[in-house]
């Protein structure tokens, strides 16, 4: 469904992405996980059209989508949670959850809506309050109901357990299994290698702005290397020995 | 009390060119210079149209503010689209340099001399406690105040007014969301210059219209959205109603040819003072 091909990306002299290559199928829910400053935001950015790739290609649905606007990407079936959720805090939730469907008719809008709260009532409850007082938790949830209203065929989440407490943190990961299962293809980047790999099918490991590792999330979760530089288990092995 | 009726009807004014100032601002972070221009050239629209023309003041109104909103936005095809690199403060030159372009285009047109538009219906005086306010006054007031509701509902209930204010939260938020900045950007330089326009048309029976005309209402209303805080939707219609009430006031026990000091005694205080205007809630941060 997604080809990204050997894509290069660069912000004026400094390098942050050379020669990824990622592929998403149908239906798959893949992660990509990767320490600060490793390119995570940059790829998503780059697929939606918010950074202008230098070199390389982005293939979604088998069209092109290198050189495509952000509204235009969305409106292709691309929808990226963000980092840091971006909702809009001087609106109000509902009226945050409603601007996710800006393309869509009025009609097409209340009936997804209705989906949207039932599967985060928190949403329904809170939806005359401005998006700003929301606990994080809550912006999230905000934030990934926005990107559904688009009806999106991909799902691109950008750190979603960032500043979450652990609790929390699942309560996002099991409402993007449950998506998942609804047939909805995710690709998520995380510095929360745990997480990531748990809830996925496949994953990459993305260091210094190339991919280094790949596979089944199983074979990424047994791996040494990830456990090492990601899961931080070198210690406690050491010490349990 | 009588500078009270006669402070509203100007301050009416100022709070419509602000609003307009506002609605820039607000989507793209931008002052727009030229506002003021608008203003004039609602005033000379409806001088071609209602005084030249003979048309009902009912479909001058109308024509005037949208011939004024296509003006506006070829505006911002012309002069903001093609600046090849949209920092603010080349975007603020640009609109510096468009008001001065528009203002000679106004003075070719419809030359340097005063016009008069006439009144838009038979002038009554009416007797209120303390002093008398005419019909005229209330006309303006009125649509004034009407203008500012209706635009308030544009931007709360409207989906292009909500992406409005979307763009303003967050632009790249507003464009994963499938909205296209850039028809942002065209659509506000048309809302305002429509807003501007109307209280160009507002304001020309009482004060005549001349040509350069924008250069004074424009830094104005400016004066009354950082009054109001910049950015403040409300804060600009009380930005506006304040001002006007200063002028008017000052009038009373000031030389009037003093009363053009008073906006800029005010953005002066302002910006010494209260940067952020009496009612903003934040600073700009916009790019
Ligand atoms: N706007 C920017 N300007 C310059 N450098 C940037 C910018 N955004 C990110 N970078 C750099 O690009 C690299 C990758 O950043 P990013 O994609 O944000 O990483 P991650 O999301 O994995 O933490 C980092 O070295 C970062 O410093
Ligand atoms: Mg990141």
């Amino acid at each position: 469904m997604l080809k990204i091909k050997s894509l290069c990306v660069s912000y004026g002299a400094v390098e942050a992405l050379a020669n990824v290559s990622v592929h998403v199928s149908e239906g798959e829910f893949v992660s990509l996980i990767g320490s600060n400053g490793a390119g995570k935001t940059t790829l998503l950015n780059s697929i939606m059209g918010i950074v202008p790739s230098a070199q390389g290609e982005a293939i979604f649905m088998d069209k092109s989508i290198s050189s495509m606007k952000i509204h235009q990407a969305a409106a292709k079936g691309i929808a990226l949670v963000p980092e840091g959720r971006r909702v809009f805090s001087n609106m109000t939730v509902l009226e945050n959850v409603l601007m996710g469907g800006f393309s869509k008719s009025s009609k097409e809008n209340s009936e997804k809506l209705e989906e949207i709260y039932s599967m985060f009532p928190v949403l329904k409850e809170r939806k005359n309050q401005l998006a700003g007082m929301l606990s994080g938790g809550e912006q999230q949830m905000l934030a990934i109901g926005r990107a559904l209203m688009c009806r999106p065929r991909l799902l691109l989440m950008d750190e979603p357990s960032m500043g979450l407490a652990p609790l929390v943190i699942k309560d996002v990961y099991e409402k993007l299994a449950a998506l998942s299962k609804t047939g909805l293809t995710i690709l998520l980047v995380e510095q929360n290698a745990a997480m990531a790999l748990k809830y996925a099918d496949r994953g990459y490991v993305l260091e210094n702005g190339r991919i280094v590792l790949q596979g089944s999330a199983k074979e990424l979760l047994g791996d040494n290397e990830v456990k090492r530089a990601y899961l931080g288990k070198e210690y406690k092995e050491k010490w349990e020995r | 009390m009588q500078f009270l009726y006669s402070g509203l009807t100007g301050g009416s004014i100022y709070a419509l060119v602000a609003l307009g100032y506002n609605i820039i601002y607000n989507t793209t972070g931008l002052i727009n210079f030229a506002q003021g221009e608008f203003v004039m050239l609602g005033g000379m629209l409806i001088y071609t149209l209602f005084a030249v023309f003979g048309m009902p003041f009912i479909i001058a109104f109308p024509l005037a503010v949208v011939t004024a909103l296509i003006v506006g936005l070829l505006f911002e095809r012309v002069f903001i689209n093609l600046v090849r690199v949209k920092s603010d403060i080349n975007l603020i030159t640009v609109t510096i340099a468009a008001s001065i372009l528009l203002r000679d285009f106004a003075m070719h047109i419809w030359g340097r001399d005063t016009v008069t538009v006439g009144e838009f219906m038979p002038v009554k005086s009416i007797e209120l406690p303390g002093g008398v306010i005419s019909n005229q006054s209330i006309m303006v007031i009125a649509v004034g105040a009407c203008i500012a509701f209706i635009l308030h509902l544009f931007l709360k209930r409207s989906k292009y007014g909500r992406a409005m204010r979307a763009c303003f939260d967050d632009m790249t938020a507003a464009g994963i969301c499938g909205i296209n900045a850039v028809m942002v950007r065209v659509m506000s330089f048309g809302v305002a210059a429509a807003v501007g326009a109307a209280a160009g048309v507002l304001i020309s029976p009482i004060t005549f219209v001349t040509y350069d005309d924008g250069l004074m209402i424009g830094l104005k209303g400016f004066a009354a959205a950082i009054l109001g805080g910049l950015g403040s939707f409300w804060g600009a219609v009380a930005g506006g109603i304040l001002l006007g009430l200063l002028e008017s006031f000052a009038a009373t026990i000031m030389p009037s040819g003093y009363k053009d000091a008073i906006a800029f005694v005010v953005i002066l205080l302002i910006l010494f003072v209260k940067p952020a205007g009496l009612f903003g809630k934040r600073m700009a941060k916009r790019v």
